[in-house]
């Protein structure tokens, strides 16, 4: 042996982090931090102030009171299921901690006990959410108390709590898969198990699951007796779940860190300069969500065989692999639910399902982002770009045009009945087309155009996203306000395709300039 | 022959389907330096990031001085320079030198931090952030990191390559050192003049073993030339 090696030192290790805490804080620049701080809280006090004329104050009825305190606890615990379920997947993949590339190299491969170097930087993910939920479940619960009988106190408080443990929960059951290194396969059956459990209570009207009873948790003020018991002991499974995973949490595999180091650093880097079609494909690499090898469907080979493009955007989607097919299925569902309850309380908040339909939008649009991430190739084609381009946006159209139409669905079970389905009908294939032309305007957006100005940057990458959410949102609300006083809301809704619908159709030549501009500028 | 240091037994990896590395054997004594050769992924990267713990076996196991690859005791006794020097961004070489030497418990490690960064020409650049070195000062920076801890092992991955004449002198010295005090050093190479300086050579081919012997330019020749697998087991 060459010389004598003493025991590892994790005081080295704390003394080490504080030094490079104190570094940290010393190169931070005050009046950016003020800046960003001015910023967040002029805008979050004008969402706030629109948030609060949007919502309906009048209190609610008493048939209401009941469905809630019924109900509830099962819908609001199907949602935390969901997220117990994408914690345990992001957690099979290796997340949810991102740990840098030296610190594996030099912390995890040195003599001292891993769970001991990790906790700390576990415990500061699980502050920094469970924060970020309690502050969203305070404003939550300072609306709600208006409309439901409970003390201000009462709801702030329990939403604020239930805030909390909602991503912590989510965070835990993360780290209790990568700490436990749960396979992938047997952590996505556990996460669906929760849901099923989940959705069963809500079907029987029953508190079992563990997250039904953090649902009961969110509706306290409501609740009797034994409900508010479900209520804490839903509070103590979340705090034996934060547990569990922090004491494994030094099992996480090395090489699913090692790459998720690699790939974290290079999405704060893309996000860093807003470049969201990076920032989507290496999301895309750290939950391992890669093409099928073998398509769910061979198209025959004549199936589309005079237009190309068409076809290669349909081979594209019949190799996704099951979560993004899950994903964007569950988007629809989504945004029909929200877009339904939207309709009825607060039809400002009819902007927020185009939001959902956007992230969807962005996972249809890959084949046509394909060309945005390889000029050269489509610089080759003997076609002129803005013919290619074109051509480009009818096989994501007619995708999301499939998932309006589930959102569709969806909203018409939900209570929306024959307005929501016709309205849908008549809106899906223009809603599809200027979805697909949104997301592609983000797709094909280059980073580097305006990174001297980030406020024209901030611009360019946010304003895709606002006009889809106002696309979708527009002929909604226009309908939803036509109902409210008493007129039909099916011709706005017509009116409001057709206005979507010559949007989008201008857009695509837009979209086509934007690439032949690029094709124009010498390599 | 003392107690080997490294032993691999039936050592497996596969990616997806892809066999990276496949019933991989091999024992390790002291102070041997042993050239890890063979193509572009033959397996050698696997089978160093197996054996320094990075990287779960599909298959079989690794023992670094008598305990699983991966666990306290291995780390304590394993010591790994990696193809890509990796560094903290916020840390001076020197803070990188004296943190690595902390946790690894090495009682007042100055003098040996002073003597790698003057040897490996870095002493002006202790106080220099790792983005402000070139890539071949960067790799001299990871291998006095590599060296600043005892090991009973040390894995090097192409450890020779960007650096310029003098510094490959100063690594062959370092490796020498190291090999004196008990230290086996295996190191994955494509240069000739590591494989001659070596005690032992293995080759790898398709995640198999395909030599294992004393440096044989002949035999080494035929392999490179991708002819069948050279038959000279070494009885080391």
């Amino acid at each position: 042996m060459q010389g004598s090696v003493g025991g590892g030192s994790i005081v080295a290790l704390r003394e080490m982090r504080r030094a490079r805490r104190r570094h940290y804080v010393e190169q931070l620049d005050l009046m950016e931090v003020l800046y960003r701080v001015y910023v967040v809280v002029i805008f979050g006090a004008i969402a706030l102030g629109v948030l609060a004329g949007a919502i309906h104050e009048a209190p609610a009825t008493p048939a209401a009171i009941e469905w809630l305190r019924h109900h509830g606890p099962a819908l609001i615990g199907a949602a935390v299921a969901l997220g117990l379920l994408a914690g345990l997947r992001s957690g099979s993949h290796g997340g949810p901690l991102a740990i840098e590339a030296a610190e594996v190299q030099y912390v995890l491969l040195a003599p001292l006990d891993r769970g001991a170097a990790l906790r700390p930087l576990a415990l500061r993910q699980l502050r920094v959410g469970a924060l970020v939920g309690a502050v969203l479940g305070a404003i939550l619960g300072n609306f709600v108390f208006r409309r439901l009988p409970g003390s201000p106190v009462e709801w702030i408080g329990c939403l604020a709590l239930f805030g909390a443990l909602v991503p912590a929960c989510v965070l835990g059951a993360a780290l209790f898969a990568s700490g436990r290194r749960i396979p992938q396969l047997a952590a996505g059956a556990i996460g669906l198990l929760f849901v099923a459990w989940s959705a069963a209570d809500a079907a029987l009207g029953t508190t079992t699951s563990p997250a039904t009873m953090l649902g009961a948790l969110a509706t306290l003020p409501v609740q009797h007796g034994a409900d508010a018991g479900f209520a804490a002991l839903g509070a103590a499974l979340a705090v034996v779940l934060l547990a569990l995973a922090l004491s494994g949490v030094g099992g996480v595999l090395l090489e699913a860190a090692r790459r998720r180091a690699a790939l974290a650093a290079e999405l704060r880097f893309s996000a860093s300069v807003k470049d969201l079609r990076t920032v989507i494909l290496l999301r895309r690499q750290l939950a391992s969500e890669r093409p099928r090898r073998r398509p769910w469907l061979r198209l025959p080979a004549t199936w589309g065989a005079a237009h190309p493009v068409w076809r290669r955007g349909w081979q594209s989607f019949l190799r996704w692999p099951p979560a993004r097919i899950a994903r964007v299925a569950l988007i629809g569902v989504l945004a029909g639910a929200l877009a339904t309850a939207a309709w009825r309380a607060a039809p400002l908040a009819l902007f927020l399902p185009g939001l959902l339909l956007f992230v969807a939008a962005l996972d249809l649009v890959e084949p046509l982002a394909q060309e945005s991430d390889h000029p050269t190739r489509r610089q080759l084609l003997p076609l002129e770009p803005r013919v290619l381009i074109g051509r480009h946006v009818a096989a994501p159209a007619a995708g999301l045009a499939i998932v309006v139409l589930v959102a569709t669905v969806v909203a018409a079970l939900a209570g929306g009945g024959r307005t929501a389905l016709v309205t849908g009908i008549l809106l899906c294939a223009p809603l599809g087309l200027a979805l697909a032309c949104c997301a592609a305007f983000s797709a094909s957006n280059d980073p580097y155009e305006y990174l001297l100005s980030p406020q024209v940057a901030n611009v360019v990458t946010y304003a895709p996203v606002g006009a889809a959410s106002m696309l979708v949102g527009l002929p909604l609300i226009g309908a939803s306000l036509s109902e409210r006083h008493d007129h039909a809301p099916i011709p706005i809704a017509a009116g409001g395709a057709v206005f979507v619908a010559l949007l989008a159709a201008a857009a695509i030549p837009l979209l086509g300039e934007r690439f032949a501009k690029r094709d124009s500028v010498p390599a | 022959m003392s107690d080997p240091v490294l032993v691999a037994r039936g050592l497996g990896r596969k990616y997806d389907g892809y066999i990276a590395l496949g019933s991989f054997e091999l024992t390790v004594a002291p102070g041997e330096l042993l050239a890890l050769v063979g193509p572009n992924g033959a397996g050698k990267t696997t089978f160093l990031t197996l054996a320094a713990g990075l990287l779960e076996p599909t298959s079989g196991e690794v023992q670094i001085d008598g305990h699983a690859a991966g666990s306290i005791e291995a780390r304590r006794a394993l010591s790994y320079l990696p193809d890509t020097p990796v560094f903290y961004e916020d840390l001076s070489i020197g803070e990188h030198l004296e943190y690595l030497a902390a946790l690894h418990g090495v009682a007042e490690p100055g003098p040996r931090i002073d003597s790698l960064l003057a040897r490996l020409g870095l002493a002006e650049w202790r106080d220099g952030l790792a983005a402000e070195l070139s890539h071949g000062m960067k790799q001299k920076a990871s291998i006095a990191l590599a060296l600043v801890r005892p090991c009973s092992v040390l894995l090097a991955d192409e450890p020779f390559d960007g650096l310029d004449p003098p510094s490959r002198a100063v690594l062959f010295e370092l490796i020498a050192e190291a090999r004196a005090g008990g230290a086996a050093v295996i190191v994955s190479t494509h240069r000739p003049d590591v494989i001659a300086a070596a005690s032992r050579c293995v080759a790898i081919r398709d995640g198999r073993l395909a030599y294992d012997g004393l440096p044989d330019e002949q035999a080494l020749a035929e392999f490179f030339a991708g002819g069948e697998e050279v038959s000279a087991q070494s009885d080391l």
